[in-house]
């Protein structure tokens, strides 16, 4: 039978529930533990676990109502969050990083090109699979090969115009479904 | 002078404690605990931005800053939504088409938080001001500046860059901020659009010796004698 959410994405909240309870369950064992012994509170570790519990809640959230994160990357962070915030403004869930960081579930990327030659192979190949959008300050043929390298879906010049952004979004997105 | 920012939620635990995070920052922080109660301090003492609750039992979001716009064409202060359950899309379109700024979701880290709030007022610092320096006079409510006696022909973005530029006189402006603050939210990214800017500006100037280029990094309006 299918779900509101479409079949596909029960397992994935199933999995995230999942983890969600067992993250709150270690905070709650750890706080109650902390109080029976009158020892300190860990507050680093359990700072680390709320942040975790909010980032599966998200996941959760993401899952239930079929949303998804644009991850705006520029070696400009300014700029990035500029982006990132003309897409909040348009709807969507945005956010910026002057470099690339560990992707989360349900994440799509808008890369800088020129960040390219700065990531490991490791970091090349998770791109290659979240198949970004790419952004460049240059037209020559190298960059749309390099952009090809990354498995990008879709390929736009700077200066990029917040409606082609969105366009390309929304191709990405059309794509993924 | 002290920001003034006016955190409204109607859980007085998360109002309380949102407020801190921003007090520490060195903000002045009041709090309101429902929509009506936040449209009163606003009549009686306006912020410098505001964050408002998404969820209120009163009212919802919207609805406050339709009231905050009461006829006017916009808010006068930015308006930071915080919201407790990731929206759709169609709602956040909603809170914008009624002049929200930004959005935030609840238990986003503090940095981000701070780091949004100063974008906001970034934003709308030094809108709708009239500056004049030596012979030349912008007003941009007008969308208008003239040097002398001559009304010069600029469209919004020189018209904007030339404004910035000129409230700083002496200083370089580098080209990040430049696009920050002149061409706004829009992805544009690059350096032509501001050479074209500055190419259109001196051009309607009709005289040398306002704006200098400072190579690699950006530009300066020059002190006028």
């Amino acid at each position: 039978m299918e779900s509101a959410t479409g079949s596909s994405s029960s397992p994935e909240l199933a999995e995230a529930l999942h983890r969600l309870r067992s993250t709150l369950a270690r905070l709650k064992a750890e706080l109650e533990l902390a109080q029976a012994d009158g020892t300190p509170v860990p507050a680093e570790r359990l700072l680390g676990d709320l942040n975790e519990a909010l980032a599966i809640l998200r996941a959760v959230e993401q899952s239930a109502f079929g949303t998804f994160t644009v991850l705006v990357v520029d070696d400009d962070a300014r700029l990035a969050e500029l982006t990132a915030r003309g897409l909040r403004r348009l709807g969507y869930d945005a956010e910026s990083a002057g470099a690339l960081r560990d992707q989360q579930p349900r994440e799509l990327i808008v890369f800088d090109l020129s960040l390219a030659s700065g990531i490991s192979e490791t970091a090349k190949s998770a791109l290659r699979a979240a198949r970004p959008i790419v952004v460049t300050g240059a037209t020559d043929p190298g960059s749309r090969a390099l952009a090809a390298s990354l498995n990008a879906s879709d390929y736009l010049v700077k200066p990029v115009e917040l409606n082609d952004l969105v366009a390309a979004i929304k191709r990405r997105v059309a794509v993924a479904r | 002078m002290t920001t003034k920012l006016l955190v409204v939620d109607d859980e007085p635990r998360t109002a309380e404690i949102t407020a801190e995070l921003l007090r520490r920052a060195g903000y002045a922080v009041e709090i309101a605990v429902s929509g009506s109660e936040a449209l009163q301090r606003v009549r009686s003492n306006s912020p410098d931005l505001m964050l408002l609750d998404y969820e209120m039992p009163d009212m919802e979001a919207p609805e406050v800053l339709d009231s905050l716009r009461s006829g006017a064409d916009r808010i006068a202060f930015p308006v930071i939504i915080l919201t407790g359950a990731r929206h759709a899309p169609g709602d956040q379109v909603l809170g914008i088409e009624r002049g929200a700024s930004d959005y935030i979701a609840k238990g986003t880290d503090r940095q981000v938080l701070l780091a949004r709030v100063r974008g906001a007022l970034r934003e709308r610092a030094g809108e709708s001001r009239v500056i004049v320096n030596g012979r030349l006079r912008i007003d941009l409510a007008r969308g208008q500046a003239w040097l002398g006696e001559n009304a010069l022909k600029l469209e919004r973005r020189p018209l904007l860059m030339l404004q910035f530029l000129a409230g700083r006189p002496g200083e370089v402006v580098g080209r990040a901020e430049l696009l920050e603050r002149v061409w706004g939210t829009s992805y544009s990214g690059f350096e032509h659009s501001i050479e074209q800017a500055v190419h259109e500006i001196r051009r309607a100037l009709k005289e040398p010796g306002w704006i200098e280029t400072v190579r690699g990094i950006g530009y300066r309006f020059v002190i006028q004698p």
